[in-house]
């Protein structure tokens, strides 16, 4: 049974777990023995990259060439960056509508964000090989509940982009709760809260013989951490320089690192020093932050997590007092004011038995198990996080599957034509709650092609399909003709199967175990063999030809040296394959003979 | 009414009667499109259903059908699986509320609801413009700066229609436990159709309710 690891590509860090034994495990770095890898790549002048600690130890000194909390921009367009955003990166501003997917240029070469995250996805895959001596090649990885339908694509070409097959997409709230399941045989209602860096999600599921049922979901994919880290550097740090300095690039990431290192001392100590230095620029700046001041400034922020909460009881048909345990997830939950407040709200000490940090990554570990078709004991029912329906007339959005739908779900919708002759329908596929096409997100648009006829007479059923990862899928059904056709949809903000295509040729290591070469070699070893076989076979077994049959297969041959000299690995099997034939008859006459000699001796020691 | 079809597995061709597996060689199989949701959760055709029992078919199911149990299995298998469980999945939405499962069954017996029920009930429009009404009144009152007082206008308004909903709710399991197996009774459909059309109106101003209690919580 192939093995399959579990990834939580996170906002601040990433780990990779798989099952040892019974029970799943985080890998660490073999090196230096750190588990938690930092989201973090940093570009280099001679083309290269690093990532993870060394990464982070550059981020200061070349802010522009290092790339942060690149999930945030996952699935993301132009239009969704913020000003703040563009202080921190460097993006490619496209022209005309100034939408289409985000990417950053380094050092002249332009990046998505997929790519970034497939740098992280690589190294992770190179510390599991590393540890467990086997190559990685299928990977569970886990995403905020709340990605939408561009965001979960997004994360699956990150995977196809660092070369691994990503079996399957699993909610971070819902993996938590099964690392939590596991742990505690839970039975009942529980909440699960999760505060990352970037991202905030919670979950109701419903546990019970094994089966974790989520009931609803809500969350917002820009709060976490990250934001808290920006209100220190705004509120204290920056007003310690002169304003000159708080748009520059270099002094606002230091900033940031020195509002982190702040903000995690406080979850410990009641006050600590916030330390601003860059010799390089000569800037130095400390000041004391006491627990109670920060949580008066990162209060709103705490707060803003609430209303999904509420958001998510009222769909569940729920009240606090009705959810039996509450789970922290996420760095962010280390913080006593979130503990308290989360407290607060459910009426009950939240759970903290299992490492925020890791919780996630052995959950993902656990459904990994699971899909591998070893584990047979749990079950995960997950819901989609946003509504799903398609643009009607006057810019309304049509509602065809409601939000906290279990899936996989499908739904069926008709279409025909309003003109003579209309040779295609366009579909603008939306995601998000709102009513109005300009307020969702964008997912997709396709035309499906139609045969030209009368305004009204085609007739064209349309399956939305939502698979378990969460992910849309589309096909059309001609209902007269009962042919179904695949629907090229074109994602809004993300990237194409051909420019997947084009970047996994592109990039240069996958070269080596590029999949066609290693078909060429195979395909070569193979002719070789067959044609040293049948010049042995000519040179001491001629007596068995029949007349004209030696030009026959030597012509065979001859086709067969030509195609070995070009690189055309099928061209090679087929001529391969007519050598084989060619010599078959003859192969057998061989055969036949040395058969009819081994019983002719039998029979003369028989005598 | 439906009868039983014959179908043939995809992987043996064993002929059986629409089985989620195999009855010869276990493979999982398609559940044909035009099964009726009862009969995808294995449960008599008719509309008053025992829940719990319901429950545990859609739990015993899943165990059964969903793709993560098939990730290594063949394209067929994973196609089955994916199939089946979107469709145990809208069933068991749709079955699992007496509001979606009564609107099932007026589409299982050829009704829709407002397709031609344009004209609304006296009582029920009187009710609509009185809701409306005092959800201005609390619009004011949060305008005036009382948040507090706003929502307790609203929780009164809320209980209000609860209370009908109920009733309503309870209109709907007694129409549902005077239909016979296998026949269409017009007078029963006539009553269900009222019914459901009233809900939907109640749970629209519900809605509307909401819409302004969370307008006052954000102030």
């Amino acid at each position: 049974m192939e093995r399959i690891v579990g990834i939580d590509l996170g906002t601040t860090n990433s780990l990779i777990a798989f099952i040892d034994g019974d029970a799943p495990r985080v890998i660490a770095d073999p090196l230096t023995g750190e588990k938690l890898l930092p989201s973090i790549v940093s570009f280099l002048e001679d083309g290269s990259n690093v990532v993870g600690q060394e990464a982070k130890a550059r981020a200061t000194e070349h802010p522009l060439t290092t790339i942060h909390s690149v999930k945030r921009f996952m699935g993301l367009g132009m239009s969704h960056v913020s000003e703040e955003d563009r202080l921190r990166y460097r993006f490619v501003e496209t022209q005309g509508s100034g939408d289409g997917i985000v990417r950053f240029t380094l050092l002249g070469k332009f990046l998505t964000p997929p790519e970034v995250s497939a740098l992280i996805l690589r190294e992770l895959k190179a510390r599991a090989e590393a540890s467990l001596q086997e190559p990685i090649k299928k990977v569970v990885i886990t995403v905020p509940a709340y990605f939408n339908d561009s965001q979960r694509p997004a994360t699956k070409d990150a995977g196809r982009l660092a070369g691994l097959d990503v079996v399957r997409l699993v909610n971070e709230p819902t993996a938590a709760s099964l690392a939590y399941g596991l742990d505690q045989k839970e039975e009942g209602l529980i909440a699960v809260y999760d505060l990352g860096g970037g991202t905030f999600d919670i979950s109701l599921l419903r546990l019970h013989t094994g089966i974790f049922e989520v009931l609803a979901t809500n969350g917002d994919t820009r709060l976490g951490g990250d934001d808290m880290d920006l209100r220190i550097a705004e509120r204290f740090v920056f007003p310690l320089l002169p304003t000159e300095l708080r748009q520059d690039a270099q002094i606002l990431r230091a900033a940031l690192q020195a509002a982190e290192q702040a903000k995690k001392a406080l979850s410990e100590a009641e006050e600590t020093q916030v330390v601003l230095d860059v010799p390089a620029r000569n800037v130095r700046a400390t000041c004391t932050l006491s627990r109670r001041e920060l949580e008066a400034a990162v209060e709103d922020i705490v707060m803003r997590t609430l209303g999904p909460c509420r958001q998510a009881l009222k769909d569940a048909g729920l009240e606090p007092r009705d959810i039996e345990a509450v789970v922290l997830v996420g760095g962010s939950t280390r913080m006593p004011l979130v503990r308290q407040r989360i407290g607060a709200f459910f009426g009950q000490t939240p759970l903290t038995d299992l490492n925020p940090d890791e919780v996630v990554a052995l959950g993902a570990a656990v459904q990994a198990d699971t899909l591998s078709g070893r584990r047979r004991d749990m079950l995960l029912l997950d819901v989609v996080p946003l509504a799903l329906g398609i643009e009607t007339m006057g810019g309304v959005m049509s509602r065809l599957i409601e939000r906290n739908t279990t899936i996989p779900t499908s739904v069926k919708e008709m279409y025909t034509t309003a003109v003579d002759n209309q040779t295609a329908v366009d579909v603008h596929v939306l995601q998000g709650e709102r009513e109005l096409v300009q307020d969702c997100r964008s997912l997709a648009r396709f035309k499906i092609p139609i045969e030209p006829q009368p305004a009204g007479v085609p007739r064209v059923e349309m399956t939305f399909m939502i698979d378990a990862n969460g992910i849309l899928n589309v096909t059309a059904t001609d209902i007269r003709t009962g042919r179904e056709r695949s629907v090229e949809v074109k994602p809004s903000y993300g990237l194409t199967d051909e420019e997947i295509e084009r970047l996994l040729e592109e990039s240069i290591d996958f070269a080596e175990d590029d999949v066609s070469k290693r078909l060429l070699i195979e395909a070569r070893t193979e002719a070789d063999t067959v044609l040293n076989a049948t010049d042995k076979a000519l040179q001491q077994n001629a007596t068995f030809l029949l007349a004209g049959e030696d030009i026959f297969i030597r012509s065979a041959m001859q086709d067969l040296k030509r195609a070995y000299e070009g690189d055309d690995y099928n061209l090679i099997r087929d001529v391969t394959e007519k050598l084989s034939e060619a010599t078959t008859p003859f192969a057998q006459r061989i055969m036949d003979a040395s058969i009819q000699d081994a019983l002719g001796h039998k029979r003369l020691s028989e005598i | 009414m439906s009868t039983v079809q014959e179908v043939r597995c995809w992987r043996c061709a064993h002929q059986h009667q629409a089985m989620l597996f195999c009855p010869a060689c276990q493979a999982i199989q398609l559940v044909p499109p035009q099964a009726d949701y009862f009969s995808v959760l294995g449960l008599p055709r008719h509309p008053a259903l025992d829940e719990k029992l319901l429950a545990r078919r859609y739990y015993e199911l899943s165990r059964q059908l969903h793709p993560d149990l098939y990730q290594t299995g063949t394209p067929q298998e994973q196609e089955a699986s994916l199939n089946n469980t979107a469709l145990l999945n809208r069933a068991y939405r749709t079955l699992r509320d007496a509001v979606p499962r009564g609107q099932y069954w007026l589409e299982l017996h050829g009704e829709q609801l407002g397709k031609e029920n344009n004209r609304v009930p006296p009582k029920l429009a009187a009710l609509v413009f009185a809701v409306h009404e005092q959800l201005e009144e609390a619009s004011a009152t949060r305008a005036a700066g009382k948040a507090d007082e706003a929502q307790a206008e609203l929780g009164h308004i809320r209980e209000d229609l609860h209370a009908q909903l109920s009733q309503l709710r309870a209109e709907l399991a007694s129409n549902f436990s005077q239909w016979s197996e296998n026949e269409t009774q017009p007078g029963l459909l006539q009553a269900l159709k009222t019914t459901l059309s009233a809900l939907a109106y109640l749970h629209t101003l519900l809605r509307d309710v909401e819409k302004e209690s969370e307008a006052s919580w954000n102030v």
